[in-house]
């Protein structure tokens, strides 16, 4: 066992459906950390997942595991633990039950494997309703549970497909938590969704994916200031847009206003974050009554937009 | 110790059975968490105690009096059972024929052609003539359905205007009185005097012997009368017990019981010996291959030997093979294996099982050895429940009879093999054709049930090899053979002595004895292919798996 | 003109059905929006739909239709997979095997061979009550795989996927759901069994050149083996609807119909051959319908037991069959079970 070689390795790696391209040419690395897989549906995330579990083999390239292809073997699934965006689960069963029959899986004793489902439940928060049947857990008791059946062998990579889709925002916070400590610990977390702020609250290390294409891997923050350098808009919502306009465009990251609509200001700026710090200033200085300032742009699709069209 | 430090004892063969034992385990868990499962292995239930009452109530009733060959009974409700009416030359389907009724003896006629058309004296007539009567017997008298004429005490009517057989015909079995004070009759009469018979019309005349009593025999004289005598060699053999074939001293000796039967011949079997069975032996095993008796001899054994015991074996086959190979062994397959993992696909579920570190290949295996867990004890506790219930109660001196649990346990054995070979061919199938392999099965299903069917009832027509039940049910008649080597006999004898206790079509000997005759071979064989076929269809499917890409 | 855009007057036939296309296209809800930083009620008025509903029997017959007409063309109807369609299709063909054989002896001249073939096959009342009744194929193998693909889904597939609610969100009740679900298995089980038989008996009077005096002998047999086939289709979509309404998928349906049939035929059939009572055969579907079958055709029965048993049982399996139904419709959940 090659214990040395990156969690996951993806080489040029293509995969098609027919006509419909899922993964077209994607080659990177992760280890270590949590790292969050970004991209809209259809994206190729899931194609990603199922290439990594090995239910999928690679029309090109290779996929590499711990060093092995998960196609060809089962091995390296002993240190991965994966929870899938499907919703279904046995629901007949405890959530013990589900949790220390999942860990026999694995090859632990039944006592072993109801000790470790134990206290996986515990760190999951599920201690209380361990005895009663998943089928009338929550959404977010599921998600949990899905995440505790994932940690209940101890892995070293774990793959949350979705986590948080769905769920309320209490479930959220504490799943978001769990998946924080895991990446402390020093564990390698693969997270995907299709919402930036929550990938945000959780990692700064990204993967962007757009049409089975690789867009961007990296810190957040660095691909924030390399998207900061295209164009954003910024939509001010004003009973005189004009007056505000006026104050606006002399300053240094404006360089357009549009008025799109009655009662609305749109300005255009190439670095979002300095317009937003001199924006209250102008506000205040203009007296000017403004009822909302929006921004357009800071969603994945306009990220997407600017990082396939470059505009 | 390896690198991990692990001992030998936590090497990669333990952590495999362990998963192994988890995936059986899962599997059963979730077979019980399903409803199906309990209707069905209900039905099942339902059906097995079903045949029990039947086969008590038979039991009840007792194997002890069956009138194999029909004639302690009495037809015509004269009183005397057919036995004996046959022994006095007298017809059982007519009530005016019985033991000392007096038979009529034919004396003479008067044909349509004959020339000379009166005749006169005391007799007892038939036909249409004229009648002028110095006597006439009132008492012999009938109506329509007896042929005797209805003299009504002597007040008959007058006859029509016109010639008799020339203008109007009279009624049969009727007569009447012209004004002359002659008689128009038509039927049986007794009476002395002038017959003139018309041309065309046609009188027959003579005598019944003298009326005597003859002590009605009881029925029960003529059940289980004629036991089968033999022992055990080959060759011309039977004794008949009871004379009916031999018929030596009888008073007289009958036509045909009814016109269409041939007068009796008391060497049917043409062998040149009255009366005898022909035994015919295998030289080399000492099996019956035929019997071959005359008519009317070992005809009507003792029940309680014979038919009772049959009666038990064709019972104890007739449920392995109908009820627990071709019902249970087809259907608790069809509800319970095809959903293994297609179920996992379709729900969403499959991937807990797929991110494990467990081979796919070996995940089916595992899969269906779960089912077998859930289906083998089901169908080992049926077994043994009919097992013990029907060795309790059957005939026999024995408080409990042993013997019979070989055949249970080769029942059970078949069973098991064959929801073994459908489980993993329906499961296969689920696998390799997920959207069309359920009307496949459906079609499937319906093939086995009709193969198995033929089976029954021709086990040696080769298109049922192309079918698991025909192996299924090969297994049982083997067993049957090997552990009651006599049914051959037994089944033989039925369809010898016409003894209907269903083991002759129920129970044939097994077809794949690779020419030796051999049970144990047949169960090697079957056993040996069904097995194949099973382990094949795993790998198939494992194989097909493997390579499979799931979305 | 297209089959799946067949345009009437500019109103497709779903439409005149169900009148979607009278007003409901511009159709809006009017939401009134207040902008308040607090919140916001919504006031809404819902306009109630003027549009033509078309008469009761044309959305029912829309229904129907959609189920029947997919057997032969899948644009917009209900799908029947291409191995069902084989199957229905080979059924279809192996029960039409009678008419072949005498259009062979027809052939044939008067030589022996044809003689014989037209003996064998020709009309008589054990080849009519054979031709709907006979057990093996025909009740062993066809009717029952027949049935059990093409009922099996009925309602099972509409319970498993939620289709129902495409029905029971436009104007059809349950009783018009169940009843045409009857009614188009029905005449697609018809179609096989009694239009078979049909046209065998045609067959071969055409094939035979018979004339009028033999048609008017063997009509009243021809009238019993039509309501015996009749009374086959009636008894096996109810119970094989039945046994739909209760399953969650068309193959458990399915397997359930074969296991409802062979079961109960091959329980009595062993306690008949072991203890000499045939009264068990009134719990079979199959056998029930070949005794009415036979007094139909005047064919001595080959049953012990009184044709009234039959007669009874053949009303209570067809009675607590569509109990079942009805009451499994009138619960049944317009969602994905």
């Amino acid at each position: 066992m090659s214990s040395e070689s990156p969690a996951v390795i993806l080489e040029s790696v293509s995969k098609w459906y027919g006509e419909v391209i899922g993964i077209n040419d994607i080659s990177l690395a992760i280890d270590g950390g949590v790292t969050g897989v970004l991209g809209p549906n259809g994206a190729g995330k899931s194609t990603m997942f199922k290439l990594l579990l090995g239910r999928l083999k690679p029309n090109q390239g290779s996929v590499r595991l711990f060093g092995t292809d998960p196609w060809e073997s089962t091995a390296p699934f002993r240190r991965v633990g994966y929870v899938s965006e499907t919703e279904p689960l046995y629901e007949w069963m405890t959530g013990l039950d589900f949790v220390s029959t999942m860990a026999r899986l694995h090859g632990m004793t039944r006592e072993e494997a109801i000790d470790r489902a134990e206290h996986v439940l515990d760190f999951v928060g599920l201690t209380d309703v361990r005895h009663k049947e998943v089928g009338k857990y929550s959404k977010g008791m599921r998600q949990r549970i899905k995440i505790a059946h994932a940690l209940v062998h101890d892995p070293d990579l774990i793959i949350l497909d979705e986590p948080l889709h769905g769920c309320d925002p209490l479930a959220r916070t504490s799943i978001m938590s769990v998946i924080r400590e895991l990446g402390n610990r020093g564990k390698t977390v693969i997270v995907s969704s299709h919402i930036l702020e929550e990938i945000e609250r959780i990692t700064e290390q990204i993967v962007i994916l757009h049409n089975g294409r690789l867009l961007a891997l990296g810190n957040l923050h660095a691909i924030r200031g390399l998207l900061d350098k295209h164009p954003h808009r910024i939509l001010i919502e004003t009973e005189s847009p004009r007056e505000l306009a006026k104050a606006l465009i002399s300053r240094e990251p404006v360089y357009g206003v549009r008025f799109p609509d009655q009662g609305y200001l749109e300005i255009q700026t190439s670095n979002l974050s300095a317009a937003h710090s001199i924006l209250p200033q102008v506000i205040v200085d203009s007296g000017v009554k403004v009822r909302s300032v929006e921004n357009p742009d800071d969603n994945l699709e306009s990220l997407l937009g600017y990082l396939v069209g470059g505009g | 110790m390896d690198s991990q430090g692990r001992g030998l004892s936590e090497s990669v063969w333990t952590s495999l059975d362990r998963k192994a034992g988890a995936v059986i385990e899962l599997t059963v868990r979730q077979l019980r968490n399903k409803i199906s499962t309990w209707v069905v292995m209900a039905l099942g239930a339902l059906l097995m105690t079903l045949l029990l009452v039947f086969y008590i109530d038979a039991i009840r009733d007792g194997f002890e009096s069956i009138d194999n060959d029909g004639d302690s009974f009495d037809e015509d409700n004269d009183g005397y059972p057919m036995g004996q009416e046959r022994k006095y030359g007298t017809s059982d389907w007519d009530g005016e024929s019985f033991p000392g009724s007096g038979n009529f003896i034919f004396e003479g006629q008067i044909d349509w052609n004959a020339p000379d058309r009166s005749i006169s004296g005391n007799k007892t007539w038939e036909g249409s003539a004229i009648l002028e009567a110095t006597w006439i017997d009132y008492d012999y008298s009938g109506g329509r359905w007896s042929n005797i004429i209805d003299w009504d005490d002597g007040n008959v009517g007058q006859c029509q205007d016109g010639d008799p057989f020339d203008d109007w015909w009279p009624d049969y079995a009727s007569a009447c009185m012209q004004e002359d004070g002659t008689y128009v009759v038509s039927g049986k009469l007794k009476a002395s005097g002038n017959l003139f018979v018309p041309e065309g019309q046609y009188l027959s005349w003579g005598f019944f012997t003298q009326e005597f009593f003859v002590e009605p025999d009881p029925p029960e004289m003529y059940i289980d009368e004629d036991g089968i005598d033999w022992d055990g060699s080959g060759g011309s053999q039977g004794i008949d017990d009871d004379g009916d074939c031999l018929r030596v001293g009888w008073p007289a000796q009958a036509e045909g019981e009814m016109w269409w039967e041939d007068p009796h011949n008391p060497d049917s079997n043409r062998n040149g010996v009255s009366c005898d069975v022909v035994w015919i032996i295998n030289p080399n095993t000492g099996e019956v291959v035929s019997i071959n008796g005359d008519d009317l001899v070992d005809e009507d054994p003792v029940d309680a030997d014979y038919a009772g015991e049959s009666s038990h074996r064709a019972f104890v086959i007739a449920s392995g093979k109908v009820a627990f190979v071709l019902l249970l062994g087809l259907f608790l397959p069809l509800f319970l294996a095809l959903g293994l993992v297609r179920d996992e696909t379709e729900r969403g579920t499959l991937h807990y099982l797929l991110s494990k570190p467990i081979h796919r290949g070996e995940f089916i295996t595992y899969r269906v050895l779960g089912y077998l867990a859930v289906v083998s004890t089901y169908v080992i506790a049926l077994s043994l429940l009919m097992a013990l219930i029907t060795s309790l109660i059957g005939p026999g001196d024995e408080l409990i009879r042993f013997g019979d649990f070989p055949v249970w346990v080769g029942i059970a054995t078949a069973t098991i093999l064959v929801l073994a070979a459908y489980g993993s061919l329906f499961n296969t199938i689920g696998l390799v054709m997920p959207k069309y392999g359920v009307y496949l099965c459906i079609i499937i299903g319906v093939w086995e049930f009709a193969m198995g069917f033929t089976s029954i009832i021709s086990p040696n027509s080769p298109v049922t090899f192309l079918s698991i039940s025909h192996w299924g049910l090969q297994i049982i008649d083997a067993t049957v053979l090997a552990t009651w080597p006599d049914t051959l006999q037994y089944s033989q004898m039925s369809s010898a002595f016409g003894l209907e206790t269903g083991l002759e079509w129920i129970w044939r000997p097994p077809v794949h004895t690779l020419g030796t005759g051999n049970p144990y071979l047949s169960i090697a064989t079957s056993v040996t292919f069904l097995s194949f076929v099973s382990l094949i269809l795993i790998s198939i499917g494992s194989s097909i798996f493997q390579r499979k890409e799931i979305m | 003109m297209s089959d799946e855009l067949d345009i009437a007057g500019g109103v497709t036939r779903m439409e005149s059905a169900f009148g979607s296309g009278d007003g409901d296209q511009d159709a809006q809800a009017t939401v009134a929006q207040k902008a308040e930083i607090k919140g916001a009620i919504f006031e809404q008025s819902y306009r109630p739909w003027r549009g033509k509903l078309g008469p009761r029997w044309v959305r029912n017959y829309s229904i129907y239709r959609h189920h029947v007409y997919g057997l032969f063309t899948s644009k917009g109807h209900r799908h029947y997979p291409i191995m069902v369609r084989l199957t229905i299709l080979g059924i279809f063909l192996f029960s039409l095997s009678p008419v072949a054989m005498l259009f062979l002896a027809s052939m044939g001249g008067n030589g022996d061979f044809g003689e014989i073939l037209s003996r064998l096959w020709g009309i008589n009342r054990y080849n009519l009550w054979g031709q709907v009744l006979g057990f093996f194929p025909r009740n062993m193998c066809m009717w029952p795989l027949l049935t059990a693909l093409v009922v099996g889904g009925m309602i099972s597939d509409d319970r498993s996927n939620g289709t129902s609610a495409i029905y029971f969100s436009r104007p059809v009740n349950r009783i018009d759901y169940t009843a045409m679900k009857f009614l188009s298995s029905a005449v697609v089980l018809g179609f096989v069994i009694v239009f078979s038989y049909i046209l065998y008996y045609t067959g071969a009077i055409v094939f035979r050149g018979e004339g009028w005096a033999f048609l008017i002998d063997t009509f009243p047999m021809f009238i019993g083996g039509l309501i015996a086939g009749i009374l086959l289709v009636l008894t096996y979509t109810s119970i094989g609807l039945a046994l739909s309404s209760i399953s969650q998928s068309r193959f458990f349906a399915g397997v359930a119909f074969l296991a409802t049939i062979y079961g109960t035929k091959m329980v009595a059939f062993l306690i008949e051959s072991q203890f000499d009572s045939s009264i068990l055969y009134i719990f079979s579907p199959y056998d029930v319908l070949a005794h009415i079958g036979q007094w139909l055709l005047g064919i001595e029965s080959n049953y012990d037991h009184s044709l009234a048993f039959s007669v009874v049982s053949l009303l209570l399996m067809n009675g607590i069959s569509i109990a079942l139904l009805a009451s499994r419709v009138s619960s049944l959940e317009v969602t994905r079970e």
